[in-house]
Parts: structure tokens; sequence; C-alpha cells
């Protein structure tokens, strides 16, 4: 059975939602700007304006408390990744919540993205990258320039560009992820860059929203909201529901050094800083510190190559700012084996990401969550699974553990810790193009 | 062992303040605007003086945003009027009382000093005596104006609550247990949930401690209590993600304070006699109406401000006779659920074996700790639910006939 996912603007007047006859997963919004997501039975529904003025308080409450001046701009991350909102009761206490606040919430559209290249990374799906490409055509403020970087051993990617003559064509033929990123970050010629996946597909206002980020802060990373486009399969739905997506929160965050030294001894959670699908940063950044790490990232150890830039940037001294008002929508994998391959990839990038780092800082809280919360967390999953009865969830626990053994093998291999897989990355040849 | 529940309105100036030598910790009811939006309670050591610097971090940390959420509501309000305007439906406010006529005295107290403000078309108070033997709760409704009375020779909370649905006129029947006391936002908070949700089957309300005087009142209270939190939640027939819904019907909410279209509990045919009867089967009853509810395709909805305080059992043995009438009641109710409404009979049986294993781990969680205390309730849980899975239902059926027929 599919769902449904629903899109509701709670600035309009409340239409009722009735019942059809598959769950609903119903996206919040107030306007542009996303506000929280839920999902319902059939049997849960209508949901009428008493509910749907309940839902929006809430959302509208953190917003306001997040967004607000009177309340002191983004609020700083918690160890776990989550905004830490606390207003103070006298701000509370006084505000007049009048329509300014709310109309506050709304940002006109930023109108100019000429300082932002946008890198598309993509291997042998070339209908999906059409789609891709589509959505980055009709963006409200064109970016300077976007490029495909094609990592496909038969340029599969080539002749679907010959259809957006505003797209540039880059190739990396050695495989990896990170491989391809660095590539396109060396052949990017703007000062800010932005990365997405060939199975996404962008808000319009998704480059505005970014710059107007980098505007407002001097933050040396953007993050942003992925929303799941389709949850037709059950293995889209268990990655979303019960995988945490790629987190949902719709609240701006702040990443800085507070985050950093506080949770720096326990292995500091960098990968809820964002999702490699949505994320932006300084060019400036990688002639400083170098490019992606290439042992990482799909195509060589898994994942966590995007974690692991945002960790260099902490331990350097830099911060990093979570924005869901930069929105995508993310086709997540349909098939069961696809998922299960894609967890056991992710937790043997997420162990070998954390022993770059530890390697890289000698911060030895990495090697901690590699060799006690990792564990700790299997053994908590496994009684969930045992408590409540989720074999599917078991199923997947049982990739992770693979995945992490597999990691593992990295920590055991003095080869592999010794590589040197961080290229350095040149400033732009020539401007424009 | 005591602790001093206290009110603390945030929409005013607010001081701190300093508990007496006997009182080893304190308990918050906040406020905003007098409608409640929390509850919060510290152990502390005794004489505490805490000034009102360190009562602000406190309710900031947990409330700020809810009295946020309570303005951007009103604001929304506004923003969204309601379009239909039905008719104010009339109430009627059953209570079922054996043999505590202070308590009920208490509760008609409080009461008549929230009645003239309603907004219910009609109200009527409705006392049900449940054969108490002394002639106390007579004379307490007698001395009062405007509350019915009614004899129920059967003895037996679920007898009672169908005398009250027979005698009752109201569209709307609320019942109250004789051990609560109503918070003054009960009858608004009543009003507010009817009137955003006039089509819902039923409403429960939040139950918070009227005293925390004793350790077994102050422990139940740790271990949750009745507490449904501080928002409106919707039940229904179904919840994704819980794939045991409805059947885990005490999530729903409280027999001690629960409201229902009263048409439509007659349709049901009002509350299993064979539930509640007293000892020795003390239970259940609440959980088969919020069930038959839920699956008649009705909603019930959850309003914490339509809120009761309740008198929690006062000694240790009579908490832990709680845990064991909580186990036995719980599995009553699914042995005859099992029964009556065999569509669901793959989530009844999955609901046991859930409820079996997570029992069970927490009593080997509390054994390793040592916490013996906690591992004895979880015993008396456990063995109540196993004594309710071995007949229990057909015993009770036996003898609520028995009781029938010695009063005919």
């Amino acid at each position: 059975m599919s769902w449904d996912i629903v899109h509701l603007d709670l600035k309009q007047a409340p239409a009722v939602l009735d019942a059809g006859d598959s769950p609903v997963y119903v996206v919040y919004w107030w306007g542009d700007l996303p506000l929280g997501a839920c999902a319902y039975a059939p049997e849960e529904l209508p949901l009428r304006r008493d509910r749907l003025l309940a839902r929006a308080a809430r959302f509208l409450a953190e917003q306001v408390a997040a967004r607000d001046p009177g309340f002191g701009g983004p609020p700083l991350a918690r160890y776990d990744g989550k905004a830490l909102l606390q207003p103070p009761l006298a701000a509370v206490r006084d505000v007049g919540v009048t329509s300014a606040v709310l109309s506050q919430l709304e940002r006109p559209v930023y109108p100019d993205a000429d300082a932002l290249s946008v890198i598309v990374c993509t291997r042998d799906r070339p209908e999906q990258l059409r789609i891709c490409l589509n959505a980055l055509s009709v963006l409200k403020a064109p970016p300077g320039e976007v490029l495909v970087v094609d990592n496909s051993s038969e340029r599969t990617a080539a002749s679907v560009c010959l259809d957006f003559p505003r797209v540039r064509y880059v190739r990396e033929p050695r495989p990896g992820l990170s491989r391809a990123r660095n590539c396109g970050v060396a052949a990017s010629t703007r000062p800010l860059v932005a990365f997405t996946d060939d199975d996404v597909e962008v808000h319009a206002r998704w480059s505005g929203e970014i710059v107007r980020a980098f505007e407002e802060s001097d933050v040396e990373s953007v993050t942003g909201l992925v929303i799941p486009a389709t949850l037709d399969s059950e293995a889209q739905r268990v990655f979303q529901m019960d995988m945490g997506g790629f987190g949902a929160s719709c609240l701006p965050t702040r990443f800085g050094q507070v985050f950093f030294e506080e949770t720096r001894h326990r292995g500091t959670q960098v990968w809820h800083i964002g999702a490699g699908a949505n994320m932006a940063f300084r060019r400036a950044l990688f002639e400083r510190i170098g490019g992606f790490d290439e042992r990482l990232g799909a195509g060589a150890a898994g994942c966590s190559e995007d974690s692991e830039i945002w960790y260099r940037i902490l331990a350097t001294g830099g911060g990093c700012l979570y924005e869901p008002r930069a929105v995508v929508f993310h086709h997540h994998r349909e098939d069961w084996s696809g998922l299960k391959r894609q967890m056991r990839a992710y937790m043997r990038g997420h162990v070998a990401a954390l022993v770059a780092q530890h390697d890289r800082y000698r911060h030895g809280g990495n090697r901690h969550r590699i060799l006690v919360q990792l564990p700790r967390y299997f053994m908590r999953a496994g009684l969930d699974v045992v408590r409540n009865g989720k074999p599917y969830r078991g199923r997947v626990l049982a990739e992770e553990i693979r995945g992490w053994l597999g990691g593992v093998l990295f920590l055991l291999n003095p080869r592999w810790r010794s590589r040197r897989a961080v290229p350095t990355i040149a400033p732009p040849a020539e401007q424009g193009s | 062992m005591s602790y001093r529940i206290m009110d603390l309105e945030l929409s005013r100036p607010f001081a701190g303040f300093a508990l007496a030598s006997h009182e080893t910790g304190y308990a918050l009811v906040v406020r905003w605007e007098g409608r409640i939006i929390g509850f919060l309670m510290k152990e502390a050591p005794e004489g505490l003086r805490m000034d009102e610097e360190v009562l602000r971090e406190i309710v900031e940390r947990d409330f700020a945003l809810r009295i946020l959420t309570v303005k951007l509501e009103a604001s929304l309000m506004e923003r969204w009027p309601a379009t239909t305007l039905i008719e104010s439906p009339s109430l009627t406010i059953a209570i079922c009382t054996k043999d505590r006529s202070a308590r009920l005295a208490r509760l008609l107290d409080a009461l008549e000093a929230i009645r003239g403000a309603s907004e219910f078309r009609a109200l009527e108070v409705l006392v049900v005596d449940n054969a108490s033997v002394d002639s106390g709760t007579r004379e307490v409704v007698e001395s009062r104006a405007d509350v019915r009375y009614r004899f129920e020779p059967k003895t037996g909370l679920d007898f009672a609550r169908n005398a009250a649905l027979e005698t009752a006129t109201g569209d709307l029947i609320a019942y109250l247990d004789d051990d609560v006391v109503v918070d003054r936002g009960w009858l608004a908070g009543l009003y507010r949930v009817w009137a955003d949700c006039p089509d819902a089957g039923g409403y429960s309300g939040l139950v918070l401690p009227y005293r925390l005087e004793t350790p077994a009142q102050i422990r139940f209270e740790r271990e949750g209590g009745f507490g449904r939190g501080f928002e409106r939640i919707h039940h229904r027939g179904a919840l994704l993600g819980n794939p045991l819904h409805p059947v885990g019907a005490g999530v729903v909410g409280a027999g001690a304070n629960m409201c229902f279209r009263r048409d439509l509990l007659l349709k049901l045919g009002g509350f299993d006699e064979a539930l509640d009867t007293g000892a020795p089967l003390p239970g259940g009853g609440d959980l088969d109406i919020f069930y038959r509810v839920l699956r008649s395709g009705h909603a019930i909805v959850y309003e914490p401000r339509y809120a009761v305080f309740h008198e929690h059992r006062e000694t240790m043995a009579q908490l832990r006779r709680q845990y064991w009438s909580w186990g036995l009641g719980f599995m009553a109710f699914l042995e005859k659920a099992r029964r009556t409404d065999p569509g669901m009979r793959l989530r009844q049986d999955a609901m046991v074996r859930w409820w079996f294993r997570d029992k069970l781990i927490s009593f080997a969680g509390a054994l390793s700790a040592l916490d013996l205390r906690r591992a004895g309730d979880l015993a008396a849980e456990l063995r109540g639910a196993i004594q309710g899975l071995l007949g229990e239902y057909d015993r009770s059926l036996a003898r609520s006939r028995r009781i029938r027929e010695q009063v005919v």
C-alpha cells in the first residue's frame, strides 16, 4: 500500500483533510516556510479546524521562538542536533502575538543566486538526473552555474545534459562520490558551492535561501531540509519513519564551538548537521582545508564524506547553520535490498569517518563512539526489536551491525589509515563562464 | 514524606516559596491565565527556600514554549473563526459513590462553585448511591439543592454507571469518581472540547494528584500517575505506527474523569456490568467502554483543561493492590474483547504478548537495579494479569449474575 503525501499550507484558511484509503504523510507549511510533518492512518482522519489549529499553534510557536529577532536568533544545537529552544519567560509573557509576528516568519523571494555554483554528482541514473535538472532550471533565483559531474564509466549523463544548455558537464572517471564532489568543486567558479543529488528535486526557492543564509551569517556551511518526494514502498517508509530519514527538523539550528566543545569527548554527532543531498559551502573553505576525503563516501567506504567535512569545519573553529527554509525533495530507495545495502554502507562509512576524524585530530571521542556507543546502540535497538516485535527493524539492524564490522576493519588497517586522501583545491582559474 | 502541591500562575508576577520542615518536596500545578499548562513535581531538602529567580528558571525551561503556543492558538482562533453554530447540549454530571460521604460532599462543593458559569444548555448533577451501608450519602445529597439522588442496590461500579445512564437526561453524561475534586476549569474545559469536536463519541480529561502526603501517593504519581499530558489528543480506532491500537485503551484516559454522548452509550448497551464490580474484579470497565466507543467509529478526545484532582491510594498495600487490579482488569477486558470483537483478534493476542514481554523486561530491570518495591508492584501486576487470563471474566460474569439475582 502506498502512502499519499499531502502538502498543507496553514496560512490559508484551514481546509478539512478528509480520509482516503491509504495513510497520508502531511507536510505542514506556512507559505514557503516548512513547519513539520505528521503521518496519519485513514482512521485518524478527518483533520478539522480544531486539530489543524492546535497543530499550527505548536509549530508556529517553535518557529517564532527560533526566528523572531526578539528571542535572539537561530537556536544552538544540543548534543543530538536538536535545536535548543528556551525563550525567556519575560519575553514570552510580554510578546503580543499579532499578525506582524506571523508575517515576519515569511520572507520575500531572495532574487539573486549568481554567487552560487550548484553541483550535481551522478552515476548511471539519467532519468532521475533529468527530473533533477528540470527542477534546477525553474529556480526563482537562477544560480550562477550548474555543474553535472558524471561519475559513470559510460558517460550516461552526457546526453541528458545536452537538453539543458545552461548546465556544464564535467566528467570524473575515477569512481567515488567524494572524488566526484572534489572534481565539481575544482571546476566551480563561484564563491558559494551547493550540492544536491541526482535523485532530488529542489524547491523553487532553494538557491535563494542558501545564498540568503550565507549573507546573514558567517558560517562555512549551510544545510537544508530534505522532504521525501514519495512514500510508495515499505522500504521508503521504514527509512523515513524508523531510520530517521534525513532528519526532518524544521527549526534553524546553529552548530558552532559550543556544540563542538560540549560533545567532543563523546564523539560530536556531526551527522545531525545535514545531508549530502542538500548542503552548501563557501568555496574558500575547500581552498583552506582541502576537499572531501576520498576514502569516504559512496563508492568508497560508504558515506559520511559530508559529515566529515563538517567535523573539520568545527575542529578548525568554524560554524555551520541548518536552515530548513532551503528545501529539497528526495526520492528514497524503493526496494528492500537497496535499503539494506544502504544502511550497511551508511554504518560502514560512518565508522570509517570516525576513524578518519580520530586520526586527523586525535579526538578520542570518535573511538569511544565506535567501540562503546555504537555497540550500546545496537543492544538498545535489539531490545526494541524483541520488546516491540519489529522484525523489519531487526533486519535493518543486522545490516547495520555488518556495516559496523566492516568499518572496524578500517580501524585495524594502518595502510588505509595512513593513505593521503584529501586533495588540495586551488582557487578558481577564471571568473565567470 | 510529604510534598506540597501549589498553584503557580505564570501570567502574573509570582513569588518564591519556602517548604515547611515536614515537607520533602513540592509539586506545581502550572497555569497560564487560569488554564493548566503543566505539572511538575520534585523532591527537595526539608525547609527548602525557593527564591523567585530559581523558580523562574525552572518554569522557563519547561513552559515558556507552551505559553507561546497558547498565545498563538488564541491568535489563530481569531484568524480562523469557527463557522458552524450548533445548539449547546445539556449535560448530566454523574457521580457514582459508595460509603464515602465526606469525599462526596467535597466534590459537590467543588461542582457547586463552578456550575453557575456553565455554557451548557442545561446541567444536572446526579449522585448514584451504590448500595451504601450508611445513610451518609443520602443525607449529603438531601442537604443540597439541585442534586438528584438515585439508589442502586446492586454493588458494582458499572451497575452504578448504568443506573446513571438510565436516569440521566443530558445529551452528554460526564462520569466522576467520588475520590476526585474538579478543577475550576473542568466545566469550561469540557464545553470547549465539545464545541471544538461536537461529533466525538466521548471526552476524557486530565487527572492530577489531589494530595501527595504519603510515600504511596508520591510513588504512584512519580511512576506516571494518571498523566496523559497537557495537550489535546484525538483518539480514534487506529493509530499509525502503533499496531496494537486501540486494544491498549488505557491511553485514552481514566474512568475517574470521562464523558460520553448519552445516546451513543445507550446504543452500545452501556457499561459491562461484569467489569469494575469492586472486589474481586475492581477494574477494566473504563478500558472496555473506551475500546467499544473507539471501535464503533467514534473519536474520544482528551482535553487537559477538563481536569480533576484525584485522591491517590494512601498506603503501599493499597497501591500494590491497585497494580494487581490493573493487571487483572486489563486481562479480563482483553478476554472479553477477544470474544465480542473477533475482528481484532490478531491485535488482542499481540497485545497480550507485548504486555507480558514488556512487564517481564521491566521486572527483570527492577530486580537487577535492586528496586524491590518496583519489582513487587510489577509482580503484583503480573499476578493479576495471569489471574485475569485464567477465566476471571467468566467468574465475574457469574458473580454479576448472582448480584443481579440477589437484588431482584
